[in-house]
């Protein structure tokens, strides 16, 4: 591979009524990713093409883009795996275009806000000035931890198929950290989640497709994280649910004892 | 809760359905033939059981299609909240009004 | 901000109708969703046939002969079999579907491993033994209807 033929979506707000794709060739670099290609069109070949990037390393979820029809993040994926040297540039879908190759991902954060994604006691007075850490066990972190890894990207949403045409669906990022703040032991806001969820536009609208979990850069596979939430609401609802108690509270030992002998010390 | 038992009863009526809908399709188109005769539907019409089969087929498949339809309707047409209730009326008349026709048809044959 | 919120430029790129249809790379599970609602649709249209087709008897032994011959012709032999297939399809597929959606078969949350693959592609195999279970009981309703 010489030169790659980089084909952009472009909207400007300002003189355009709809995208259109325009053409670049690249030079190939190898280990080049999506974004380094951006990057050179933008410094030698069109300055005004506007895009989004921060960390270029798959962490800020900055740069999620419609690439060779599906979404991934661009600094992400390397040219060489998408194995063609035309690739296809295009906006993420289901989000509103500000300007090329820029979402605005309006949508997303304010559903998240609304299934309340943040730690709820009953004791909340406890909770913003706690005396001692709450216990909880391995096994009881594991059935939450691989939903915490969201990074906020949106790229589920552009991959939902229900997203796609219903603009009150809440989606599965936050669908999928609902559930991530329901199974974790320390919350205790479980039921006010659930009358969030349990809506006509809410989690029953998702009929696992899948492309979620294909979607995400983070293998957090949301579509899982829902149907475990649809479980456990389907529970609570027939009556059969065995909730486990909020996690309690526990204080740290008083006397540490070392697992190895500490030998004296032979300097003062 | 009201949305988790809607869906709860979608899928008792699926399970349902897979039994009688499916003993409905297995009677009707590989079994004895001539199913269609006029006799062969005397003979069913005169018969008690078979209205409870044939009631009990139209309710659990009437439930789940219109379900279903109203899923498909609230996702393409993004409904608001408020609106919904109007649609949910118009699907339990619709549905009532297709039950009713459905069980007067047999039971005026009776 | 505030400006280009109030002004609406932002040009909408909601994919619509055609989201529930272009799966483009994605798998196997979004193609079936797809089908499990054509299906749907298509059962249901048939089931306002039917009832229509049926209520037909109370007029008679004469208007029902009239009205079955209608159904003779080689196209809604086609029919009837196409909506057998869809209630072979809908039915299995919707087995899966109560299962999965209530997160059986799908295994435990586990951290996730790089290349990462969601619960329900590892458990692939459920969905072959659904999909093979579909086709053969469709081709052996087609031999049993053609004989």
């Amino acid at each position: 591979m010489q030169n790659l033929s980089f084909k952009v979506q472009r909207y400007d707000p300002d003189k355009d009524s709809s995208p259109h794709m325009q053409e670049f060739t690249v030079p190939f670099t190898k280990g080049m990713s999506v974004l380094d290609g951006l990057l050179y069109i933008k410094e030698n070949l069109d300055n005004t093409l506007a895009f989004r990037s921060s960390c270029r390393m798959g962490i800020c979820g900055s740069c999620g883009m419609l690439i060779n029809r599906f979404p991934m993040l661009a600094c992400h994926t390397p040219v060489e795996e998408l194995e063609t040297d035309k690739i296809e540039v295009k906006s993420l879908p289901n989000y509103p275009i500000i300007k090329d190759l820029v979402p605005q991902l309006d949508l997303l954060f304010e559903k998240h806000q609304s299934v309340k994604p943040y730690m709820i006691r009953e004791d909340s007075e406890n909770l913003e000035r706690p005396e001692a850490g709450l216990y909880q066990s391995v096994e009881e972190l594991d059935s939450f931890m691989q939903f915490s890894y969201c990074i906020k990207c949106g790229m589920c949403m552009a991959a939902c198929p229900t997203v796609a045409t219903d603009s009150l669906f809440l989606g599965p990022q936050p669908l999928a950290q609902g559930y991530r703040y329901c199974a974790d032991s320390r919350d205790e806001a479980d039921k006010e989640r659930f009358d969030i969820v349990d809506t006509p536009h809410g989690i029953w609208l998702c009929h696992m497709a899948g492309a979620c979990s294909e979607a995400c850069p983070k293998g957090l596979d949301p579509a899982f994280a829902i149907q475990l939430f649809k479980r456990m609401m389907a529970s609570q609802s027939l009556g059969i649910r065995k909730r486990p108690k909020a996690a309690p509270e526990i204080q740290p030992p008083k006397e540490i004892k070392p697992m190895i002998e500490v030998p004296e010390f032979t300097v003062q | 809760m009201k949305e988790t038992r809607l869906k709860i009863l979608q899928y008792v009526s699926g399970i349902a359905l897979f039994v009688i809908a499916g003993g409905h399709m297995l009677y009707s188109h590989f079994s004895n033939s001539d199913i269609t005769s006029w006799s062969s539907i005397a003979d069913r019409a005169a018969s008690n059981w078979w209205l409870v089969f044939y009631v009990l087929l139209l309710i659990f498949g009437l439930y789940h299609g219109l379900h279903g339809l109203r899923t498909i309707i609230l996702e393409y047409f993004s409904i608001s909240d408020s609106s919904v209730k109007v649609l949910d009326y118009i699907f339990v008349i619709a549905g009532l009004a297709i039950l009713g026709y459905g069980t007067y048809i047999p039971v005026e044959a009776l | 901000m505030q400006a280009i919120d109030s002004k609406n430029r932002h040009l909408p790129n909601r994919l619509g109708i055609k989201g529930w249809v272009w799966a483009g790379r994605y798998t196997w599970e979004r193609y079936l969703y797809t089908l499990h609602r054509l299906t749907g649709l298509g059962l249901l249209l048939f089931i306002t046939i039917h009832l229509c087709i049926n209520g037909a008897r109370i007029g008679g032994e004469s208007t029902w002969a009239d009205v079955m011959d209608i159904f003779e012709t080689p196209a809604f032999k086609v029919g009837e079999y196409l909506v057998i297939a869809a209630f072979i399809f809908h039915a299995i597929n919707g087995g899966r579907l109560i299962l999965q959606h209530l997160a059986y078969t799908l295994g435990k949350p586990k951290a996730p491993v790089y290349p990462y693959v969601d619960a329900m592609r590892q458990k692939r195999r459920f969905m072959w033994a659904v999909l093979f279970v579909i086709v053969v009981l469709a081709i052996y309703s087609l031999v049993l209807f053609v004989i």
